[in-house]
């Protein structure tokens, strides 16, 4: 199980936050569109960033730690999954927090649009 | 400006905050900053990746290793290069921006939540 620990530590930040979404109303992962818009930059900068400090040997994983698996660039795939999974969090967390500090009713939907 | 020189981590933290905070107030104008959720969320956010990134880079079995050459050596909490949390900053920031600039449904009207 150690080569998944870096995997399951991410699969952990999914579960904890989900009651963000379902329970404190997030409505993050429910507004898929708007998600997906609000990673892909964020994303993409940086995996260039990520890929530019392996190259230059600014970091290394442990490889007891970590999958194995490998996409272009030497970047672990965990690192892929890190960059989806944390800003996610990130936006429950504002987007609750939003929710709470605006005395809404968690259950109530949202007039926003997606 | 030595530190810019040498050390890579450091240095590239040190581009990218500016460079996401003008990204606000030059070009997406979402009033992001001057949200009290943002900077609450901030704190949450912080505490949190104190957990986990803690975890990723502890040195008694770092799941992450830095090169001692590129980072500023300070190391807090835990083991956490203070770089780290730069980063987390600009990807959260950017993120959120990103976000909020997508839900807007007129530009220039700030949604209401």
């Amino acid at each position: 199980m150690d080569r998944y620990q870096y995997l399951l530590l991410m699969g952990a930040c999914v579960l904890v936050t989900l009651p963000l979404e379902f329970v404190f109303g997030a409505r993050v992962w429910r507004r898929p569109r708007r998600l997906l818009i609000a990673l892909v930059p964020t994303l993409v900068i940086f995996l260039v960033w990520d890929v530019w400090a392996i190259e230059r040997g600014q970091w290394t994983y442990g490889s007891r730690w970590v999958s194995g698996i490998e996409l272009p660039g030497s970047l672990p795939l965990e690192e892929l999954v890190f960059f989806v999974v944390i800003p996610v969090c990130g936006l429950l967390t504002y987007e609750a927090v939003g929710r709470m500090l605006a005395g809404q009713r968690p259950w109530r939907r949202s007039r926003e649009l997606s | 400006m030595t530190v810019l020189a040498t050390q890579e981590y450091t240095a590239a933290v040190l581009v990218a905050v500016p460079l996401v905070v003008a990204l606000e107030l030059l070009v997406l104008r979402t009033g992001l900053f001057a949200r009290r959720a943002y900077w609450v969320s901030m704190a949450i956010v912080f505490f949190f990746q104190a957990l986990v990134d803690g975890w990723l880079t502890k040195l008694v079995a770092p799941i992450v290793i830095y090169e001692r050459e590129e980072i500023s050596g300070i190391r807090f909490p835990f083991d956490i290069p203070i770089e780290d949390f730069g980063f987390g900053f600009a990807m959260i920031t950017l993120t959120l921006l990103v976000w909020e600039r997508a839900g807007r449904r007129r530009p220039g009207t700030l949604d209401e939540r």
